[in-house]
């Protein structure tokens, strides 16, 4: 727990890590870091209620550690899912496919493949495990598509007692609904059915253009395609777009050579020798030079990219229809206080849906994010930001960084006193919460 | 190219980041653990690898040194196991920290820095 009271300093948290010093936890930004007292990693799920059964002390679950927030930090056990993982079974009738929670979503595309089904969206980063991604109800882009949560149709939860329960829409849909964003709250999911699709092929088309231009459309473009999304690149007037449809047309997909991506960085790391308040003008220059491109393949090739860079964000969805002024403000605020930032900001529609916990719970959201280099502090950004996504009713991403406690999120989520209830109801011992889940829940 | 431009711009920003980064201090003593063993990991350490390591160790991604390919990590040993270790569990660069493994102790790390240095 000391862990995360480290968390929200910038860059990597916690002392330098020496040779016989305990192994710590770090997430992927390394603004998280905790000292477990031990970490089990089961071989299966009667391992696990054995393991669950036998024990007393706080326990919490991690996927990839790719959740900028406290969700895992702990001083008790972690709780390690890839063995369970792969594909463990499908059916061709439904398209619905099973996969152990700790299947990370990059190894779910080709066995997906392999047996006629394809997800229906992926995030743009896909290192995640599935029961990761679903527990914070991460998501992709589209109007017309869920985030990961809304696909699932069955999920097992183990709960801190060992009890195992399986879950689904038919059998128990309230307890499901809970579960499908859960946080690790309400127990360990072990496997998790997922709503799949056939395969597809995608057709991605990137271009730059006024951002003005683009949020006109905005509504009219996000209809049209199955993703349209921004990328508004901060101190100028441009935004990267990015449309993506399906296809018949063969695969075509060139990496991007190192020439090409060195001119590209070069060029780019001339922002930075410029003020932020003086470097419009060669921003938009440089935008107004880059000439549209697509690229063809299967779909899971398409919906994910490979972050190497790392970063620390902050993400809210807000009413779709309150979007667009949101995103407006937030970009003249970062101009009007010069905040020094390169990164581009995300901008991007999900579907609604009815999970208790979903940011998108009632109604079709605007997911904008900000991002900052792990390396740098991120606080000047957040914490001028932050305060837009409230005045627009945003709810933050439970896996991006955010200052809500129980008050405000119980404002925001009207299943939130339920949620509480039913973690009460199956962790009465509190033994997976930590401080930021109490934090979160009023605990 | 929508690779290109997302992961260039995101590129820059993170690679400003990595010039203020300072390489940690290496430290003086080895680590107390047991001996690591030499060769092929066992198979419980190997899947570990296939979860984690594989990521980006199979094909260079982010510049990461593929196992198996000497040269491209004599340069990193030459500034010492240790250093490699503390590498990995802090993480640097591009590879985030403990490298994906979650499960991971740190005679794993050895192991498997080991064996992705010294290839087949």
């Amino acid at each position: 727990m000391a862990a995360s009271v480290l968390a929200g300093l910038a860059g990597a948290a916690g002392p330098a890590f020496a040779s016989r010093d305990p192994l710590p936890w770090r997430n992927w930004s390394g603004g998280q870091v905790a000292y477990p007292a031990g970490r089990f990693a089961p071989d299966s799920e009667a391992a696990l209620v054995d393991w669950l059964r036998a024990g007393s002390g706080p326990v919490r679950p991690v996927g990839a550690g790719h959740s900028f927030t406290a969700l895992v930090p702990t001083d008790g056990h972690l709780l390690v899912l890839d063995k369970l993982s792969g594909l463990l079974g499908h059916d061709p009738a439904t398209l619905r496919a099973t996969f152990g929670a700790g299947t990370r979503l990059s190894d779910m595309g080709a066995p997906l493949e392999r047996v006629g089904q394809a997800s229906f969206i992926l995030p743009d980063i896909d290192r995640q495990t599935l029961a990761g991604a679903i527990s914070t109800g991460t998501h992709g882009t589209g109007l017309t598509l869920h985030s990961l949560s809304g696909y699932a149709t069955r999920l097992r939860l183990v709960t801190a007692r060992g009890e195992v329960i399986d879950l689904s829409e038919d059998a128990d849909p309230d307890r499901f609904r809970a579960a499908c964003v859960s946080l690790g709250a309400l127990g360990i999911i072990t496997r998790i059915e997922m709503q799949n699709r056939a395969p597809y092929r995608l057709r991605v088309r990137n271009w730059a253009q006024r951002i003005d231009e683009v949020l006109e459309d905005f509504e009219a473009s996000a209809r049209a395609h199955r993703h349209f999304e921004m990328f508004p690149l901060t101190h100028s007037d441009y935004a990267l777009v990015l449309a993506i449809d399906e296809t018949d047309a063969p695969v075509n997909h060139p990496p991007p050579s190192p020439e090409e991506a060195a001119a590209f960085d070069a060029a780019m790391r001339k922002w930075l020798e410029v003020p932020p308040g003086e470097r419009r003008p060669l921003i938009n220059g440089m935008a107004e030079q880059i000439e549209p491109t697509e690229a063809v393949d299967v779909s899971y090739r398409i919906l994910s990219n490979v972050r190497n860079n790392r970063f620390n964000e902050m993400e809210y969805a807000v009413p779709r229809e309150d979007g667009a002024r949101c995103l407006r403000e937030i970009l003249a605020t970062i101009a009007e206080r010069k905040i020094d930032v390169v990164f581009p900001l995300e901008y991007r529609y999900v579907k609604g849906d009815d999970l208790w916990l979903s940011m998108d719970e009632g109604g079709d959201r605007a997911a904008i994010s900000v991002h900052r280099s792990a390396a740098f502090d991120y606080r000047p950004l957040f914490d001028a930001v932050e305060p837009i996504f409230w005045k627009y009713g945003g709810r933050p991403h439970w896996g991006k960084l955010h200052t809500l406690g129980a008050a405000e999120l119980s404002r925001l989520y009207p299943r939130f006193d339920d949620f509480r209830a039913l973690r009460a109801e199956l962790d009465p011992e509190g033994r997976l919460l930590n401080d930021h889940l109490r934090s979160l829940f009023g605990t | 190219m929508r690779r290109l431009l997302v992961i260039g711009l995101i590129g820059l920003a993170a690679s400003c980041g990595g010039c203020s980064e300072r390489a940690p201090e290496v430290a003086s003593e080895a680590p107390a653990s047991r001996p690591v063993t030499a060769g092929t990991p066992d198979a419980g350490v190997m899947a570990k690898w296939a979860r984690s390591c594989a990521l980006c160790h199979v094909n260079g991604e982010g510049g990461a040194p593929r196992s198996g390919v000497r040269a491209e990590w004599s340069p990193r040993l030459a500034a010492g196991e240790e250093r490699l270790l503390i590498h990995t569990v802090e993480g640097y660069n591009n590879m985030p920290p403990l490298g994906y493994c979650m499960d991971c102790e740190r005679d794993d790390f050895l192991e498997l820095i080991r064996f992705m240095a010294a290839g087949s």
